[in-house]
């Protein structure tokens, strides 16, 4: 009986998966690119928003009649963190779905054969969320991005922090990875550089409680403590500082935590005084038109996620999209489209503190990053200070 | 030599034949054919997938023969992996050894590390035996951290190494790894096929089924769990290997537990003991998110877009694991064997008496 | 005064997880692979249980028991019990399988999001040196007293913690006596899905619940194996000298070896006694 039943099981199985026939075919024109990040893995919750936020940007786009009246279509593809998964998302956008061009991307790890597979078939990719070296100065071609590289986030994280308290000792805290590490290691760098002095605590990745790990950075007696990890780990760290009896200023880095983790981490620490927060893209409490621009679109086709700077992020990069796009002109090819983007220089507005260029060598451009402070009072993110620029050389 | 029907065997000869019947030379004989003509009107996207299966089979046999022949349970095989893959790293980027060499040498460093992981199992079984390598597995996967966080040129980005070269022939691109994969493959599966039809695979079924009673029949535990751990150890620190060549890029995130134990439940349900279940099961587990993926490319665009279908995915291998599990724990081979055996003794239904079918 | 606090607490987290994998252990010899990501399922349920009726601290109580007791009667009913006769493996493998599912269920049903329990987590108390303790810390550890008071008043006691002590020596014997097998071993994994649940939300009260989460389970998992699998005592033993060991790597030598070593405690009394401290000395072959 039980033979049967999987047998006829079997057979249904076969024959729901051989009657799939083919793909719609795709009669108007449009501009085709590919945009590949973790829906489904650990880190979802951080990758999903950015998503989100330019695939809001494309919808108001396409409703405004695309670029010269061709709409942007984007094929999406999870790579659930696996490196293998995206390279073969990759693989299949540029072959069988054609896409002039690949956006987005997951975590670090997962970019560096993604740019090395599109190298070999000359298709652009831009990352956003974070970048690795390959996009900065001397650029390897075919690779950009518009995320946070981390070497370069814990330099500009280090000078940034001396606004709060200038020559100090700054306590630098990641998870052990490398990406953390080599943030902490230019943290360092920035801290030293100005006077300060630094000290770190790292703990392992799939650690279950902080507690002890933050008692060990209470216990350095600092006068900041900077985070540099995601959005669980900082859901734990925070109420674990203060309960250790660490009340001082503590620094969140944007790596994809977005301001609603850090409501819920101030109200479970009990007081949200203190937090401050770096970001490369402005936080969508901000005031100004551009991010207000993003807030509308969110209302207008909705998100899954709450409203964040994750979503600010992935709305740059699809302003980013479009004037690149724009450059290629119609019909689009793929060198057309890397020669273009090598000559942007975007203005991103408010969206973060100056334009986004893009050079022959350099793929990564300047980027600006701006200190916030937490008001626990109304539950919103208050700029403090104003944008500083970080050049991309030296960090190779 | 004539045969007495199909399912007697008069001599050790008979009982020893790889391919028994006549339809199954002619299908050997149609693969062959066929996977050596595939690539020709093929994509590279699929000679990419193809090429992803043949790299998980050549691990997946390793392991086969560890879990399904000898009976050991090991959650090692992601750190064998690694290991493999670092290897190749270090010999490659420190030590500029060419193609030839470094995989050879990955193939020993597995088979040290291998010896060493299966040194509990001649003290531990079952559980027990699980978890000390499972214990053996972060401590791989930690030195190998640690090395990427040391070494590693733009840290977070994993460590890149350079295609192999053989002689003049520049190893690029999926058509020509395809057919390096498929002689490697072949060359291994077929080394398997006979390891396990002679003494040492005897001897391992044999300490599979009850350890006590082989070790009464004279046979060396030691020598053969060992043997095995390092078999094991061996194709999956080349499948490693190759893997880091193929994709150019080695990052140590991606050997995780969860890798482990996915492997280990694929050769459960793949058979224990059956060599083409390996393969078999290697495949399904690689093609299985990409095979999820195509079917949703039927659905209307609004759903794909939601990002909690590609959480199915993951759930669509926990739901076949614990299906086979319960409904054919022998695994995917003993469904093959049953196709085999109905079609073999049509009409009959029952097996004759007095046979040594296996 | 802080060290003390945060390594009772850490305790008390790791031996009520060791406690749920000791249970079932005991009952069927099944090691469950599955009990770190059934406990984050469990918080879950909380948390959107306690959401659905606005905040309300019974119903996500009430969600929490409903699924413990579903959830348990199912696993056993639908999976375990068919795979009874089979290699120890089958079963393993099948908790495996759960895991997997019940961890895309976190994607697909919570999509993934990182919840955090939001109840108790005022300071409550205040330690020398400005350090503090939450309600849910000092809940942690009085929850975790009394599971494993009632679960020591259960077996000792009552008729059906007498029968399932004897149906875990020998379930052939206790069967033939007249004691239903079925029920006690479906008992026996609601009361670890109930103890993974409890786990779970104390879990979320102190950290958060996420896919990344359920790595809580490994810690459960050698912490019971340190102590022995199928003692109940040698949880909380096991518990302790995890927790103080990792404690102690943290502050006074390497944080980050601190992932490392429990496995490296775990390797050691393995050599010395692979059945754990309190484990009864059992032949390794029937596990």
């Amino acid at each position: 009986m039980r033979k049967q039943l999987f047998r006829r099981g079997i057979t249904a199985a076969a024959i729901i998966a051989g009657l799939a026939g083919f793909s719609a075919a795709q009669a108007q024109e449009t501009y085709k690119i590919g945009y590949i990040t973790d829906l489904s893995g650990p880190l979802a919750g951080s990758y999903t928003p950015t998503w989100e936020g330019f695939e809001l940007y494309i919808k108001a786009l396409n409703d405004r009649g695309g670029i010269n009246g061709k709409k942007v279509d984007v094929i999406l593809d999870d790579d659930g963190l696996k490196a293998d998964r995206a390279v073969a998302a990759a693989k299949k956008q540029t072959e069988r779905d054609q896409v002039v061009g690949i956006f987005g991307l997951s975590l670090s790890s997962t970019q560096g054969p993604v740019y090395a597979e599109m190298r070999k078939a000359g298709v652009p990719v831009v990352s956003t969320f974070s970048g690795i070296g390959d996009a900065l100065p001397p650029a390897q071609p075919f690779s950009y991005s518009t995320g946070i590289v981390f070497e370069i986030a814990g330099d500009a994280i280090g000078e940034l922090g001396q606004a709060i308290k200038k020559g100090g000792k700054v306590v630098g805290m990641t998870i052990d990875s490398v990406g953390g590490r080599a943030a902490l290691a230019h943290n360092k760098k920035a801290v030293e550089a100005a006077g300060g002095t630094w000290d770190e605590v790292i703990f392992p990745v799939a650690t279950t409680d902080f507690t002890p790990f933050a008692q060990a950075a209470a216990e350095k007696k600092p006068d900041v403590i900077v985070g540099h990890y995601g959005s669980g780990q900082n859901l734990g760290v925070i109420p674990a500082l203060r309960r250790s009896g660490y009340n001082g200023p503590y620094v969140v880095a944007s790596y994809g935590v977005t301001e609603d983790t850090i409501r819920q981490a101030a109200q479970r620490a009990g007081s949200g005084e203190n937090i401050y927060y770096v970001t490369r893209y402005s936080s969508s409490f901000d005031k100004n038109p551009s991010v207000g621009e993003v807030a509308a679109a969110q209302k207008k086709y909705g998100t899954s996620k709450p409203f964040s700077s994750m979503h600010v992020t992935g709305w740059a990069l699809g302003k980013f999209t479009e004037a690149a796009l724009k450059g290629c002109g119609w019909p689009c090819t793929r060198e057309k489209l890397d020669q273009t983007i090598q000559t942007l220089k975007v203005d991103m507005g408010g969206l973060t503190g100056g334009p986004i260029e893009m050079s022959a060598t350099d793929h990564y451009g300047p980027t600006y990053w701006r200190l916030y402070i937490w008001d626990a009072k109304d539950n919103v993110m208050e700029p403090k200070g104003n944008w500083i620029k970080k050049g991309s050389q030296g960090f190779k | 030599m004539a045969r007495a029907g199909t399912n007697l065997r008069t001599s050790y000869i008979e009982a020893n034949e790889v391919l028994r019947r006549p339809y199954q030379k002619l299908l050997i004989a149609f693969i062959v054919a066929f996977a050596l003509l595939l690539p020709a009107g093929s994509s590279d996207y699929f000679l990419h997938l193809i090429n992803s299966c043949f790299l998980a089979g050549m691990g997946a046999l390793g392991l086969m023969i560890l879990t399904g022949f000898c009976g050991q349970i090991s959650l090692g095989h992601a750190a064998f992996l690694a290991i493999g893959a670092f290897t190749t790293v270090i010999l490659t980027v420190h030590l500029k050894m060419p193609f030839i060499i470094v995989v050879p040498v990955a193939a020993v460093s597995g088979a040290v590390i291998g010896f060493i992981v299966g040194l509990p199992s001649l003290r531990f079984r079952g559980v027990y035996l699980a978890i000390s390598t499972l214990a053996m597995h972060y401590a791989i996967i930690f030195l190998c951290t640690t090395y990427q966080a040391r070494f590693a040129a733009s840290a977070s980005a994993g460590i890149t190494i350079a295609d192999p070269v053989i002689g003049p022939f520049r190893l690029r691109g999926e058509f020509a790894w395809y057919y390096v994969l498929l002689t490697l493959l072949t060359v291994v599966t077929v080394g398997c096929v006979n390891l396990v039809r002679t003494r040492p695979g005897r001897a391992w079924m044999a300490i599979r089924d009850r350890d006590i009673a082989a070790e009464a029949l004279g046979i060396n535990l030691t020598r053969y769990k060992l043997a095995a751990f390092m078999l094991s150890a061996t194709l999956a620190s080349v499948s490693g290997s190759l893997a880091a060549y193929h994709s150019n890029v080695v990052t140590v995130e991606g050997y995780t537990l969860d890798l482990a134990v996915i492997y280990v439940a694929m050769i459960i349900v793949g058979g224990m003991g059956s060599i083409l279940g390996a393969l078999l099961v290697a495949t399904f587990i690689t093609l299985l998110p990409y095979g999820i993926d195509w079917t949703f490319e039927f659905l209307p665009r609004v759903w794909r877009f939601g990002s909690t279908v590609f959480g199915v995915q993951v759930g669509a291998v926990g739901v076949c694991i614990i299906l086979f599990l319960l409904l054919e724990p022998k695994g995917l081979a003993e469904i093959w064997r049953r196709i085999e055996t109905y079609f073999d003794r049509w009409p009959f239904r029952y097996r004759p008496l007095d046979t040594s079918r296996r | 005064m802080e060290f003390i606090a945060t390594v009772v607490i850490l305790t008390c987290t790791y031996a009520l997880l060791a406690a749920g994998i000791v249970i079932l252990y005991k009952a069927g010899r099944v090691v469950n692979f599955a009990h770190g990501e059934i406990a984050i399922v469990g918080g879950y349920v909380f948390y959107s249980s306690g959401l659905m009726v606005g905040d309300s601290l019974w119903f996500a109580i009430l969600g929490a028991v409903a699924f413990s007791v579903v959830m348990g009667a199912f696993i056993y009913a639908a999976m375990m019990r068919r795979v009874v006769g089979e290699p120890f493996y089958v079963a393993i493998l099948i908790t495996v399988g759960i895991a997997i599912v019940l961890k895309s269920a976190i994607i697909v049903v919570w999509r993934a999001e990182q919840v955090t329990i939001d109840v108790g987590v005022a300071p409550a108390v205040r330690l020398a040196g400005g350090a503090t303790l939450s309600y849910m810390d000092l809940a942690s550890i009085v929850l975790t007293v009394v599971f494993f008071l009632a679960l020591y008043l259960f077996f000792t006691f009552t008729r059906s913690g007498v029968q399932f002590r004897g149906t875990a020596e020998n379930p052939l014997l206790a069967s033939q006596r007249g004691v239903n097998v079925n029920f006690v071993l479906s008992r026996a994994w609601i009361i670890a899905v109930s103890a993974a649940t409890l786990s779970g939300v104390l879990y979320g009260g102190r950290a958060f619940l996420g896919t990344a989460s359920v790595t809580i389970g490994l810690a459960g998992l050698t912490a019971a194996l340190v102590g022995g699998l199928d003692s109940l005592r040698g949880a909380v033993v096991g518990a302790f000298i995890v927790a103080l060991a990792q404690y102690l790597t943290v502050r006074l030598i390497d944080s980050v070896l601190s992932e490392a070593l429990p496995f490296l405690i775990l390797l050691v009394v393995m050599s010395i006694r692979p059945w754990g401290l309190f484990g009864t000395v059992e032949e390794l072959d029937r596990v």
